[in-house]
């Protein structure tokens, strides 16, 4: 939750979604919350933008970019105002704001979401404990709801955005995002923010080169012949072998000979376990 | 415990695997140990962990987030496997040098082919 780690950047050739305006802001916001009073949000987002003024993420875009976008993904599932002032103001407190602004002018319950937003341990939530319930926006979220809802938009702006950070730490952010973030998104209920942070971790664990594309999805496809809970091993075992591989006649080759052997493998795993391992 | 046929490419990766009991290897390593075509061991593997022999692991974060590359599976042979590999190869050698019926009186070639 540094304001270092909030400077990755999205390299210019990739894909990327038009950055949020706060007019998208409002109108998304408007669409789960029709009779909800919005000054507020503006009001946020004026504050961030004059605290984040002149900050810039690698990609050169104005920090704000990224408070907004953290908006518009928690006003996406359905978050009411205060969650949407916090998610705009989240990375405040890397800047010389003074530390009682906030509370005072947006209230008790959106400082307090903040600081819950930079100190959580996702890894010590339940997985269950917490869902979204789509059909009825209307319903306040708990506290606990809020919290994760900024938190997981904050990591999917930043996997979206993860190409400039140094290959060390995107293996961290992407192992951490499908470990934690991924399981905890998708029993909260939220379907599609779980599926995208799972492609964007999962593009930077098994980084392919699209010219040699064939090999991976071949080993992918591969594992369907495996027994069900076996296969994602398989599959990320096979894949960080074939990512050492130079090039891409011996990327072949090894996939070749694997496709020989996944016969015989899925025979040796299904047949009865003489010793139960795990 | 099921059984294990010791066929010659099981003995070559129980080898590789005794060259160092204590190291922790991954697949496509082990196939170079063991001279084998990578790719061919995995069925191999999944059996002699299968059996107790070997363990596996994923490879400590730290290590693969420093080189930049996905975490690998890790093999170790266990001590109980490196006993019983150890009396298996012991056997399956001795079980080679035996003549197959018939070959009694063959003679061992002893100019070698050149």
């Amino acid at each position: 939750m540094t304001a270092m780690r909030r400077r990755s950047a999205t390299r210019p050739n990739r894909r990327r979604p038009a950055a949020p305006t706060l007019g998208s802001l409002l109108a998304v916001a408007r669409t789960h919350h029709p009779d909800a009073d919005t000054s507020p949000i503006q009001h946020a987002h004026d504050e961030a933008a004059v605290w984040h003024e002149g900050q810039t993420r690698r990609s050169g875009d104005p920090l704000l970019s990224h408070c907004l976008a953290v908006a518009v993904i928690v006003a996406g599932v359905g978050m009411p105002p205060p969650a949407i002032c916090a998610a705009l103001l989240h990375d405040v407190v890397d800047t010389p704001c003074p530390p009682g602004r906030v509370s005072e002018l947006f209230g008790q319950d959106v400082a307090d979401l903040i600081w819950a937003v930079r100190t959580a341990e996702l890894s010590a939530i339940p997985l269950g404990s917490l869902t979204f319930d789509h059909a009825r926006p209307a319903v306040q979220p708990t506290h606990e709801e809020a919290v994760l809802a900024i938190r997981l938009a904050d990591r999917l702006h930043n996997m979206q955005t993860i190409a400039f950070l140094a290959p060390a730490k995107q293996y961290r952010k992407a192992r951490e995002t499908i470990d934690v973030l991924v399981p905890l998104a998708r029993s909260a209920g939220l379907t599609d923010v779980s599926r995208e942070l799972h492609d964007l971790s999962a593009a930077v664990l098994r980084p392919t080169t699209s010219a040699s594309a064939v090999a991976p999805r071949l080993l992918t496809l591969l594992t369907l012949l495996l027994p069900a809970p076996q296969r994602a091993r398989w599959q990320e075992e096979w894949h960080a072998e074939l990512a050492t591989l130079p090039t891409r006649r011996t990327r072949i080759r090894f996939t070749f000979r694997v496709l020989l052997g996944a016969p015989s493998l899925s025979l040796t795993l299904r047949r009865p376990a003489c010793r139960e391992r795990r | 415990m099921g059984s294990l046929r010791m066929t010659l490419q099981t003995q070559l990766v129980l080898r590789a695997l005794l060259e160092d009991p204590a190291t922790q290897r991954y697949g496509l390593e082990l196939c170079e140990l063991a001279g084998l075509p990578s790719g061919t061991i995995y069925p191999i593997l999944a059996r002699l962990e299968q059996v107790g022999w070997v363990d596996s692991t994923w490879e400590d974060p730290a290590v693969h987030e420093e080189a930049g590359r996905p975490r690998r599976r890790f093999y170790q042979i266990t001590e109980d496997g490196a006993e019983q590999a150890r009396d298996a190869l012991a056997h399956a050698y001795r079980s080679r040098k035996q003549p197959l019926p018939g070959w009694a009186a063959r003679p061992v070639s002893d100019g070698g082919v050149s």
